[in-house]
């Protein structure tokens, strides 16, 4: 077998500058795009650029690069432009914002919070997901203080779910008052009742 | 008594998957489970199917990526019919869905009766 | 035979949820057994009396629990011809796809990352001139990637021990290796040469371009054991080594729906695997 003993890797191209990815940002070609928003984390006014394009790329694979140098560079000017792509009309940057958010959230502790008293419902949809990425403890607190004031059926539903997974003691007393407020909907008194077998029966470690 | 119909809940909340669960399996449906599109795609391929239940706000892929890959497939995946749930009750997901491809839309959360009502309506089970 | 606790069937399931959303790693109810023994494992190594507060510790990573969990469920012995599946999938489906492309005598380039001590690289090897028709009409190239130089520096020296070769028969044994002094066996130098390794962090894409283009890359279970930051961005930096239409496999308990949309899914009748889309080479 021809098996080549020298490797033939490309040497790495040089990585693109502030002005040069501002002109692969426009680029017709989605590789030269990919390029720009993969090296745009790393230049002046690269952030600004990647928010710029990000909601009028459509190819799928660049908005993903845009939202992993927007993660990355971590900054509150990041944050905002993600955050503002939460309330898109388009459900694939939606999925793309959160997945970025997800992240950013344990090193921002002010963002969660932020979002889970944002007046759109849909942000407070989904941010709540986003408590996954924190510890238990506080996953728990942000969501009971969520589910305490909240009127919309939905956001509630998302927090229970989070609060299936991280859950303890600490939100017993919040998921009952909700099922009181929610007592009508099937989906909310089963969701209750589900998280609150579970997290009693976590409590009480029934084999040695 | 026909053949047992299955049903893929495709949604990343596992209390909503398990709500589905407890509500299509006591009517005679086998449910399966995926997280996201992704998971759905890589599962189906080997899985007789005859509904689709697809949350639309999914990580990594969401449902109406998931649909319209599906639905330019070449195979009979293509077709399988489909149910879009979302949280949204105006237009925008609405007229996504549509676009995707789905042949319902449903608002969540959805009710029990509404859910048996669709299924066996995209089963092609008689009630 | 010792006793295990068994999981209830809402504890299995929250530990699975649980095992997905932070590594990425799938379990079903198929591997149960194989699940609740690594859970007895490390129950035992930090003493805990009950798979609650197990779980509990699992949580919040205490004493790097996390890690030492993810460890436990995988196999972490590498050694010839592990899941071989992957690579008779790379024989009957991926590389007949390749060549479509490709003119006779062309290139194929295929890594592997992480490569550890070089078994997985070498596998390739030998599969392909034990089971690929055309192994003869290509150039092929292999490359092992590791982050760890001491196993890198093993890999070059090419020399197993007995439970590396536990899958191999008599007869490839005998054709790809000598015997050492010591139940040792040092593969041929032919097959040594073909591979080359190098150092690379998968993370940084500085250290992954240099290597190249790839048809295909084995990427097995490593991404497991990142954060959702770093998974992501090594995602990234793997897409941009293949090739348009390239392929890229994952360990077998993991997917790509819980790291990345880069990707197409291609369900071939020996593995699932993922592809770079556009047009090949």
């Amino acid at each position: 077998m021809p098996l080549v003993r020298k490797p033939t890797g490309d040497s790495a191209a040089p990585q693109p500058d502030s002005a040069e990815v501002q002109r692969l940002l426009a680029s017709a070609n989605p590789d030269e795009r990919w390029a720009a928003a993969r090296a745009a984390a790393n230049v002046v006014g690269g952030v600004s650029a990647i928010a710029a394009a990000l909601p009028t790329e459509h190819d799928q694979r660049v908005r993903e690069a845009m939202f992993t140098s927007l993660a990355r560079h971590d900054t509150t000017e990041s944050a905002d432009a993600i955050v503002g792509l939460l309330r898109s009309d388009s459900a694939n940057l939606r999925t793309g914002a959160l997945d970025a958010l997800r992240i950013m959230v344990g090193a921002r502790p002010g963002l969660l919070p932020r979002l889970l008293s944002d007046k759109d419902a849909d942000v407070r949809i989904l941010s709540c997901e986003l408590a996954r990425s924190l510890p238990d403890v506080e996953a728990t607190r942000l969501l009971c203080v969520l589910l305490t004031a909240e009127q919309e059926i939905n956001v509630c539903a998302a927090a229970i779910d989070v609060l299936a997974e991280v859950g303890s003691g600490e939100a017993l007393d919040t998921l009952r008052e909700c099922a009181r407020r929610f007592g009508d909907s099937p989906f909310i008194a089963f969701a209750i009742k589900t998280v609150t077998a579970r997290i009693t029966s976590q409590s009480t470690p029934n084999r040695g | 008594m026909g053949v047992q119909k299955t049903i893929l809940v495709v949604d990343d909340a596992s209390l909503v998957r398990l709500y589905y669960r407890s509500t299509l399996e006591p009517a005679g449906y086998r449910v399966e489970e995926a997280l996201n599109g992704i998971e759905a795609l890589e599962r189906l391929p080997i899985m007789a199917v005859d509904l689709l239940i697809v949350d639309v706000n999914m990580p990594q892929m969401d449902g109406f990526t998931f649909l319209s890959k599906l639905r330019a497939n070449e195979s009979t995946l293509a077709s399988i019919p489909a149910l879009i749930t979302s949280t949204e009750s105006g237009e925008r997901d609405f007229e996504a869905a549509r676009a995707a491809g789905a042949n319902f839309y449903l608002v969540k959360p959805v009710e029990p009766e509404m859910l048996l009502e669709f299924a066996a309506m995209l089963c092609g089970v008689p009630q | 035979m010792a006793e295990f606790p068994v999981l209830t069937e809402e504890e299995f399931r929250r530990l699975c949820e649980y095992l997905y959303r932070r590594s990425g790693m799938i379990f079903t109810e198929a591997k149960r057994y194989y699940v609740e023994r690594r859970v007895h494992e490390r129950m035992s190594a930090t003493a805990s009396k009950s798979f609650t507060g197990y779980f509990a510790r699992l949580r919040i990573n205490a004493q790097n629990e996390s890690e030492h969990f993810v460890n436990a469920l995988t196999v972490n012995e590498t050694y010839f011809y592990r899941e071989d599946h992957q690579l008779k999938c790379l024989s009957t489906d991926i590389l007949g796809e390749r060549i479509r492309n490709k003119r006779k005598g062309g290139m194929i380039r295929i890594w592997s990352v992480p490569c550890s001590t070089g078994e997985e690289p070498f596998s390739v090897a030998m599969w392909l001139l034990e089971n690929w028709p055309l192994v003869d009409e290509y150039e092929i190239e292999i490359v092992g990637s590791d982050i760890d130089t001491k196993a890198l520096e093993q890999a070059n020296e090419g020399i197993f021990g007995k439970r590396a070769l536990m899958r191999l028969s008599p007869y490839l044994i005998g054709k790809y290796f000598s015997a050492m002094p010591g139940e040792r066996w040092s593969i041929l130098d032919d097959l040594r040469h073909s591979v080359h390794f190098s150092r690379v962090n998968i993370v940084e894409p500085n250290e992954t371009r240099i290597q190249g283009h790839f048809d295909v890359i084995f990427c097995r279970n490593v991404l497991i054991y990142f954060d959702d930051a770093s998974r992501r961005i090594a995602a990234e930096n793997l897409y941009e080594n293949l090739l348009p239409g390239g392929f890229i496999c994952l360990g077998h308990t993991e997917s790509m729906s819980r790291i990345s949309p880069l990707f197409e899914v291609r369900r071939f009748a020996d593995a699932i695997v993922y592809q770079r889309p556009g047009e090949s080479d």
